[in-house]
Protein backbone atom coordinates (compact mmCIF):
# COMPACT_ATOMS: atom_id res chain seq x y z
CA UNK A 1 0.00 0.00 0.00
CA UNK A 2 2.63 2.29 0.46
CA UNK A 3 4.62 1.95 -2.16
CA UNK A 4 1.51 3.05 -4.30
CA UNK A 5 1.81 6.25 -2.47
CA UNK A 6 5.37 6.19 -2.95
CA UNK A 7 4.87 6.38 -6.64
CA UNK A 8 1.65 8.60 -6.18
CA UNK A 9 3.41 11.72 -4.41
CA UNK A 10 6.74 10.44 -6.64
CA UNK A 11 4.70 10.91 -10.06
CA UNK A 12 2.94 14.65 -8.78
CA UNK A 13 6.48 15.52 -8.10
CA UNK A 14 8.17 14.49 -11.57
CA UNK A 15 5.18 15.94 -12.83
CA UNK A 16 5.89 19.69 -11.60
CA UNK A 17 9.52 19.66 -11.88
CA UNK A 18 8.96 18.95 -15.47
CA UNK A 19 6.75 21.78 -15.79
CA UNK A 20 8.44 24.47 -14.49
CA UNK A 21 11.60 23.00 -15.83
CA UNK A 22 10.10 23.96 -19.25
CA UNK A 23 9.54 27.75 -18.16
CA UNK A 24 12.24 28.73 -15.66
CA UNK A 25 11.65 32.56 -16.37
CA UNK A 26 7.79 32.38 -15.52
CA UNK A 27 8.95 30.17 -12.37
CA UNK A 28 11.57 32.98 -11.38
CA UNK A 29 8.75 35.53 -11.82
CA UNK A 30 6.58 33.45 -9.66
CA UNK A 31 8.80 32.64 -6.83
CA UNK A 32 9.51 36.54 -7.29
CA UNK A 33 5.94 37.43 -6.95
CA UNK A 34 6.41 36.09 -3.08
CA UNK A 35 8.32 39.49 -2.30
CA UNK A 36 10.12 36.90 0.15
CA UNK A 37 13.67 36.66 -1.52
CA UNK A 38 15.98 38.94 -3.55
CA UNK A 39 15.46 38.43 -7.13
CA UNK A 40 18.64 36.70 -7.96
CA UNK A 41 18.10 33.83 -5.43
CA UNK A 42 14.39 33.42 -6.91
CA UNK A 43 16.25 32.53 -10.02
CA UNK A 44 19.00 29.90 -8.72
CA UNK A 45 15.91 28.42 -7.34
CA UNK A 46 14.11 28.58 -10.26
CA UNK A 47 16.75 26.78 -11.87
CA UNK A 48 17.39 24.69 -8.85
CA UNK A 49 14.11 23.32 -7.49
CA UNK A 50 12.80 21.81 -10.30
CA UNK A 51 15.62 19.44 -10.60
CA UNK A 52 15.24 18.68 -6.75
CA UNK A 53 11.88 17.54 -7.19
CA UNK A 54 12.52 15.28 -9.69
CA UNK A 55 15.38 13.47 -8.82
CA UNK A 56 13.73 13.09 -4.79
CA UNK A 57 10.62 11.86 -7.24
CA UNK A 58 12.35 9.50 -8.70
CA UNK A 59 14.52 8.14 -5.11
CA UNK A 60 11.23 7.66 -4.17
CA UNK A 61 10.39 5.68 -6.98
CA UNK A 62 13.80 3.36 -6.70
CA UNK A 63 13.93 3.90 -3.18
CA UNK A 64 17.78 4.82 -3.18
CA UNK A 65 18.44 7.77 -1.01
CA UNK A 66 14.99 7.21 0.37
CA UNK A 67 15.53 9.06 3.49
CA UNK A 68 16.57 12.19 2.23
CA UNK A 69 14.01 12.45 -0.32
CA UNK A 70 11.81 12.18 2.09
CA UNK A 71 12.75 15.09 4.18
CA UNK A 72 13.65 17.02 1.02
CA UNK A 73 10.14 16.69 -0.10
CA UNK A 74 8.66 16.63 3.19
CA UNK A 75 10.58 20.53 3.24
CA UNK A 76 9.68 22.07 0.38
CA UNK A 77 6.00 21.25 1.00
CA UNK A 78 6.08 23.00 4.12
CA UNK A 79 7.77 26.00 2.68
CA UNK A 80 5.67 26.49 -0.20
CA UNK A 81 2.44 26.37 2.57
CA UNK A 82 4.14 28.52 4.66
CA UNK A 83 5.11 31.52 1.94
CA UNK A 84 1.32 30.65 0.57
CA UNK A 85 -0.26 31.26 3.48
CA UNK A 86 2.26 34.32 4.01
CA UNK A 87 1.42 35.88 0.83
CA UNK A 88 -2.31 34.95 1.31
CA UNK A 89 -1.85 36.61 4.76
CA UNK A 90 -0.42 39.73 3.02
CA UNK A 91 -2.66 40.32 0.77
CA UNK A 92 -0.57 39.34 -2.37
CA UNK A 93 -2.62 37.66 -5.54
CA UNK A 94 -0.49 35.69 -6.86
CA UNK A 95 -0.20 31.99 -8.13
CA UNK A 96 1.36 29.76 -6.78
CA UNK A 97 3.87 28.15 -9.48
CA UNK A 98 3.85 25.31 -8.25
CA UNK A 99 2.79 23.23 -11.42
CA UNK A 100 3.82 26.20 -13.98
CA UNK A 101 1.03 27.80 -15.97
CA UNK A 102 -0.70 24.68 -15.56
CA UNK A 103 -1.96 25.91 -11.82
CA UNK A 104 -2.45 29.39 -12.77
CA UNK A 105 -5.78 29.83 -12.34
CA UNK A 106 -6.09 27.88 -9.04
CA UNK A 107 -7.66 29.12 -6.71
CA UNK A 108 -5.89 29.38 -3.17
CA UNK A 109 -8.06 26.65 -1.79
CA UNK A 110 -7.30 24.38 -4.39
CA UNK A 111 -3.62 25.13 -3.34
CA UNK A 112 -3.69 24.60 -0.19
CA UNK A 113 -5.95 21.27 -0.18
CA UNK A 114 -3.21 19.74 -2.22
CA UNK A 115 -0.01 20.95 -0.35
CA UNK A 116 -2.07 19.87 2.66
CA UNK A 117 -2.92 16.14 0.88
CA UNK A 118 0.75 15.92 -0.06
CA UNK A 119 2.05 17.20 3.08
CA UNK A 120 -0.35 14.62 5.04
CA UNK A 121 0.91 11.56 1.95
CA UNK A 122 4.72 12.68 3.29
CA UNK A 123 3.81 12.49 6.31
CA UNK A 124 2.76 9.20 6.44
CA UNK A 125 5.30 7.79 4.77
CA UNK A 126 7.85 9.03 6.82
CA UNK A 127 6.05 7.45 10.06
CA UNK A 128 5.95 4.21 7.61
CA UNK A 129 9.44 4.04 7.17
CA UNK A 130 10.24 4.67 10.62
CA UNK A 131 7.49 1.94 11.67
CA UNK A 132 9.90 -0.47 8.90
CA UNK A 133 12.94 0.55 10.60
CA UNK A 134 11.88 -0.19 14.14
CA UNK A 135 10.47 -3.26 13.36
CA UNK B 1 23.49 13.23 -2.18
CA UNK B 2 20.01 14.54 -4.08
CA UNK B 3 20.60 18.01 -3.50
CA UNK B 4 24.33 17.97 -5.09
CA UNK B 5 22.98 15.86 -7.69
CA UNK B 6 20.43 18.15 -8.55
CA UNK B 7 22.84 21.21 -8.68
CA UNK B 8 24.05 20.11 -12.05
CA UNK B 9 20.92 19.88 -14.15
CA UNK B 10 20.18 22.99 -12.47
CA UNK B 11 23.72 24.97 -13.38
CA UNK B 12 23.27 23.65 -17.10
CA UNK B 13 20.12 24.92 -17.60
CA UNK B 14 21.03 28.17 -15.93
CA UNK B 15 23.56 28.66 -18.66
CA UNK B 16 21.14 27.49 -21.67
CA UNK B 17 18.50 29.90 -20.22
CA UNK B 18 20.74 32.99 -19.46
CA UNK B 19 19.61 35.04 -22.65
CA UNK B 20 16.16 34.54 -21.52
CA UNK B 21 16.50 36.03 -17.77
CA UNK B 22 18.50 38.48 -16.36
CA UNK B 23 20.06 37.63 -12.84
CA UNK B 24 20.12 41.56 -12.36
CA UNK B 25 16.25 42.14 -12.58
CA UNK B 26 13.24 40.82 -13.46
CA UNK B 27 12.98 42.73 -16.45
CA UNK B 28 14.43 40.98 -19.74
CA UNK B 29 17.31 42.99 -20.88
CA UNK B 30 15.62 43.46 -24.36
CA UNK B 31 12.63 45.30 -22.36
CA UNK B 32 14.73 47.84 -20.33
CA UNK B 33 16.27 51.22 -21.69
CA UNK B 34 18.70 53.61 -20.23
CA UNK B 35 17.80 56.99 -19.82
CA UNK B 36 20.31 58.41 -22.05
CA UNK B 37 19.46 55.60 -24.73
CA UNK B 38 15.18 57.04 -24.04
CA UNK B 39 16.17 60.65 -23.83
CA UNK B 40 17.66 59.81 -27.83
CA UNK B 41 13.89 59.07 -28.81
CA UNK B 42 13.06 62.31 -27.83
CA UNK B 43 9.67 62.98 -29.68
CA UNK B 44 9.49 59.56 -30.53
CA UNK B 45 8.87 58.63 -26.85
CA UNK B 46 6.04 58.92 -24.36
CA UNK B 47 7.61 58.73 -21.00
CA UNK B 48 5.15 57.06 -18.52
CA UNK B 49 4.73 57.18 -14.60
CA UNK B 50 3.94 54.28 -13.32
CA UNK B 51 4.51 55.96 -9.29
CA UNK B 52 1.39 56.92 -7.28
CA UNK B 53 -0.28 59.95 -7.79
CA UNK B 54 1.28 61.48 -4.98
CA UNK B 55 4.74 61.01 -5.96
CA UNK B 56 3.89 62.32 -9.60
CA UNK B 57 2.01 65.18 -8.38
CA UNK B 58 5.57 66.40 -6.58
CA UNK B 59 7.95 65.48 -9.29
CA UNK B 60 8.08 63.46 -12.50
CA UNK B 61 9.90 63.45 -15.98
CA UNK B 62 8.65 66.33 -18.16
CA UNK B 63 6.10 66.17 -20.26
CA UNK B 64 5.42 61.99 -18.63
CA UNK B 65 2.11 60.86 -18.36
CA UNK B 66 0.57 59.16 -14.78
CA UNK B 67 -0.55 55.91 -15.34
CA UNK B 68 -0.48 53.20 -12.44
CA UNK B 69 -2.13 50.47 -11.59
CA UNK B 70 -4.45 51.70 -8.75
CA UNK B 71 -6.47 54.56 -11.43
CA UNK B 72 -5.70 52.49 -14.49
CA UNK B 73 -9.28 52.57 -15.79
CA UNK B 74 -9.00 56.35 -15.15
CA UNK B 75 -5.71 57.30 -16.51
CA UNK B 76 -5.28 54.78 -19.75
CA UNK B 77 -7.69 57.12 -21.57
CA UNK B 78 -5.30 60.20 -21.56
CA UNK B 79 -2.32 57.79 -22.25
CA UNK B 80 -4.06 56.33 -25.39
CA UNK B 81 -4.38 59.78 -26.59
CA UNK B 82 -0.97 60.75 -26.14
CA UNK B 83 0.24 57.64 -28.00
CA UNK B 84 0.30 56.59 -31.66
CA UNK B 85 1.79 54.20 -33.15
CA UNK B 86 5.39 54.10 -33.97
CA UNK B 87 5.95 55.69 -30.60
CA UNK B 88 8.07 54.13 -28.02
CA UNK B 89 6.96 54.02 -24.42
CA UNK B 90 9.30 54.33 -21.48
CA UNK B 91 7.76 53.60 -18.39
CA UNK B 92 9.58 54.18 -14.98
CA UNK B 93 8.45 54.41 -11.12
CA UNK B 94 10.79 54.87 -8.27
CA UNK B 95 13.90 52.98 -8.38
CA UNK B 96 15.52 49.55 -10.16
CA UNK B 97 13.66 47.89 -7.12
CA UNK B 98 10.22 49.26 -7.61
CA UNK B 99 7.86 46.45 -9.45
CA UNK B 100 5.33 49.02 -10.34
CA UNK B 101 6.82 49.72 -14.20
CA UNK B 102 7.51 45.96 -15.07
CA UNK B 103 3.67 45.65 -14.22
CA UNK B 104 2.11 48.71 -15.94
CA UNK B 105 4.68 47.87 -18.92
CA UNK B 106 2.93 44.18 -18.40
CA UNK B 107 -0.28 45.67 -18.67
CA UNK B 108 0.34 47.55 -21.52
CA UNK B 109 1.92 44.87 -24.09
CA UNK B 110 -1.17 42.66 -23.05
CA UNK B 111 -4.21 44.59 -22.45
CA UNK B 112 -3.76 47.52 -24.89
CA UNK B 113 -1.51 45.27 -27.04
CA UNK B 114 1.37 47.94 -27.71
CA UNK B 115 4.84 47.38 -29.04
CA UNK B 116 7.77 48.89 -27.88
CA UNK B 117 6.98 49.02 -24.24
CA UNK B 118 10.49 49.84 -22.37
CA UNK B 119 11.01 50.13 -18.46
CA UNK B 120 13.52 52.87 -17.37
CA UNK B 121 16.71 51.09 -15.98
CA UNK B 122 17.16 52.10 -12.10
CA UNK B 123 13.95 54.12 -12.79
CA UNK B 124 13.26 58.20 -11.14
CA UNK B 125 16.16 57.83 -9.59
CA UNK B 126 18.40 57.20 -12.39
CA UNK B 127 16.95 59.54 -14.29
CA UNK B 128 17.28 62.32 -11.68
CA UNK B 129 21.20 61.08 -11.27
CA UNK B 130 21.45 62.28 -15.29
CA UNK B 131 19.71 65.44 -15.03
CA UNK B 132 20.70 67.02 -11.94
Amino acid sequence: MWRIVDFIVAAIFIYAGALKILDPVQFAHDIDNYKMIPWRAGVALAFYLPWLEIFSGLALIVRRFYNGALAILTALVVVFLVATVAAKARGLDITCGCFGHASQHWSFPAHLALDLALLGALIALCFARFSQARG
Amino acid sequence: MLALLALLPGAGQAIYFRDRISWQSPIPPSELVSVEEARQWGDGAIWVDARPQEEFSRDHVPGAISLNEDHWNDLLPQFLAAWSPGKKVVVYCSAQSCDLAREVAERLRKEAQLPDVFVLEGGWEAWLKKNR
